[in-house]
């Protein structure tokens, strides 16, 4: 698996490369982690009887949905963390979060496609949970969106936590809105819930597990990102106060 | 309550300021009835099509009429630097939002009532038997409109490319009060009419849940 | 028009490739930033 890269603040040294090696040993557990889950989904768990190996996405797909969710709850609790405190660290996770939980619908929305396609014979259906992820993706990018257009670091931390907030709120409203309107008009449904087999319920689970750790994975680092991008920027403030070029 | 009083006055000022021009209410007015008659080039409405999509049409046009049209609330504040002036005045912050919710909640009704009549008569509705229940869904939809566009035209006008950022942040947040709007209106369109109760009530709740939030936060997007 | 073995592969192939893809991308950055950190804080000792 991929090397991770120095996850300490300090200069070059010994403490440096403990950093490095301690992520890539992380990224070696959690890619452990995830390909037994995968060959649980894959091998293990039970070949349902309808649709047959295709069926297996489920346990991918569904699953990342969940963790996003989870994603977007943390942006949630940063976000008023934020307001309260005005503690920057607080900033630094809810961006990070947010756009994990952008990675992880944007894994539900490639892989209810390549779901859809064998079984209905459409690339894309407006299923309940497909509508859902679609739209609740498109909220979060607003979200990076907004970031990227606002400067200044303090304002731009206000106004995306308030932007976080309400989309939170959203979230249930998306939810049972799409689910309602489902029901009076139906369309093809990836995957169609039903009662999961003990054995299947269990892959389930340990996949979210497995997921749930590359969250945590990547939320750290990205963490990491924030507050070195932020060092950054201080750091060039300094100099050109100093009136030395960038 | 100390947010009565100002906010009031503050909805006073707001109202009087747009009736002087009137800019802003004949500007929407126009611009939805555009687009209701581009729409009926896209399909040609039958009367049954036309209790289909109605509905989704006149929500539709709406809801682009206010994307565009909510951004002068706080972007006109900016010119004149006008909004530092208010926050120094001696009132709760969140009244200064909740008039301009409350202001342009009138305004978008104003353009509602003047374009009902005129989308009946293109459609082929028949709307004055439905006309008390109709009035609700528009009132609760139209206040969804109004709260999260005004409060988002507070976040855009600080951030740039403030006239596109608008719609797009608020369009997919929208998305929950945009179907339970159509939906509600579908059923009213319906032949007999039917007004739903979990629609309306999902629209109430959503009036409800972003008021509340809006008065927790509000106060943070007026900060310097 | 993809088996359902193929569409499990392509659809596994991706989970695992979007977070690769991010993971990259987010150390690479890292890397560039802690490039720049050291860059800035010599500068300032001069």
């Amino acid at each position: 698996m991929e090397q991770g890269t120095a996850s300490a603040v300090e200069p070059t040294g010994p403490g440096q490369r403990t950093g490095a090696g301690l992520h890539a040993a992380e990224t070696l557990g959690v890619a452990l982690l995830l390909g037994v889950a995968g060959y649980a989904a894959m091998f293990i768990a039970p070949t349902e009887r309808t649709m047959g190996v295709i069926q297996r996405i489920f346990y991918f797909h569904v699953t990342s949905a969940w963790t996003g969710f989870v994603a977007f709850l943390i942006t949630f609790v940063a976000s008023i963390a934020y307001l309260r405190s005005r503690n920057p660290k607080w900033d630094w996770l809810a961006v990070s979060a947010a756009e994990i939980g952008v990675a992880f619908f944007t894994v539900v929305l490639i892989t209810g496609p390549i779901w859809a396609r064998p079984v209905w014979g459409i690339w894309w259906t407006w299923d309940a949970r497909l509508t859902t992820s679609f739209v609740l993706w498109l909220l979060y990018v607003c979200y990076l969106l907004l970031r990227t257009l606002v400067d200044e670091p303090e304002r731009r931390a206000v106004l995306s936590a308030v932007l976080g907030i309400f989309s939170a709120f959203d979230i249930p409203f998306v939810y049972f809105s799409i689910r309602w309107f489902r029901t009076q008009h139906p369309q093809p449904v990836i995957g169609a819930g039903g009662s999961l087999d003990p054995r299947m319920r269990s892959v389930m689970l340990l996949c979210w597990a497995a997921l749930l750790a590359v969250m945590v994975l990547l939320l750290r680092q990205r963490y990491r990102m924030e507050m070195l991008r932020h060092e950054v920027e201080d750091l060039q403030t300094d100099s050109a106060r100093r009136g030395e070029p960038a | 309550m100390a947010l009565l009083r100002p906010t009031t006055i503050l909805l006073g000022k707001e109202l009087r300021s747009e009736f002087r021009t009137r800019e802003l209410l004949t500007t929407t007015w126009v611009f939805v009835l555009t687009v209701l008659v581009l729409f009926s080039f896209t399909f040609d409405p039958t009367q049954a099509e036309s209790r289909q999509f109605g509905s989704g049409l006149l929500w539709l046009a709406l809801l682009f009429a206010g994307s565009l049209m909510l951004h002068p609330s706080f972007a006109r504040e900016r010119v004149n630097d006008t909004l530092a002036a208010l926050r120094m005045a001696p009132i709760e912050p969140v009244s200064i939002i909740a008039s301009k919710i409350l202001a342009n909640l009138c305004f978008l009704l104003v353009a509602e009532i003047l374009l009902l009549p005129i989308f009946a008569v293109i459609y082929n509705l028949s709307l004055v038997p439905i006309l008390g229940p109709l009035a609700l869904v528009l009132l609760l939809g139209t206040l969804a409109l109004s709260t999260v566009g005004t409060v988002f035209s507070a976040i855009s006008s600080r951030a740039r490319m403030r006239e596109l950022l608008l719609p797009i942040l608020m369009l997919p947040l929208l998305a929950p009060a945009l179907i339970a709007s159509t939906e509600a209106t579908r059923g009213l369109l319906e032949d007999p009419p039917v007004l739903s109760l979990s629609w309306t009530g999902l629209l109430a709740a959503f009036d409800i849940i972003f008021l509340t939030v809006t008065w927790l936060f509000g106060e943070y997007l007026l900060e310097e | 028009m993809l088996s359902g073995l193929q569409s499990l592969m392509a659809a596994y192939f991706a989970v695992w490739a979007v977070f690769f893809i991010y993971e990259i991308t987010v150390s690479r950055r890292l890397g560039r930033l802690q490039a720049d950190v050291e860059r800035l804080k010599g500068a300032a000792k001069r």
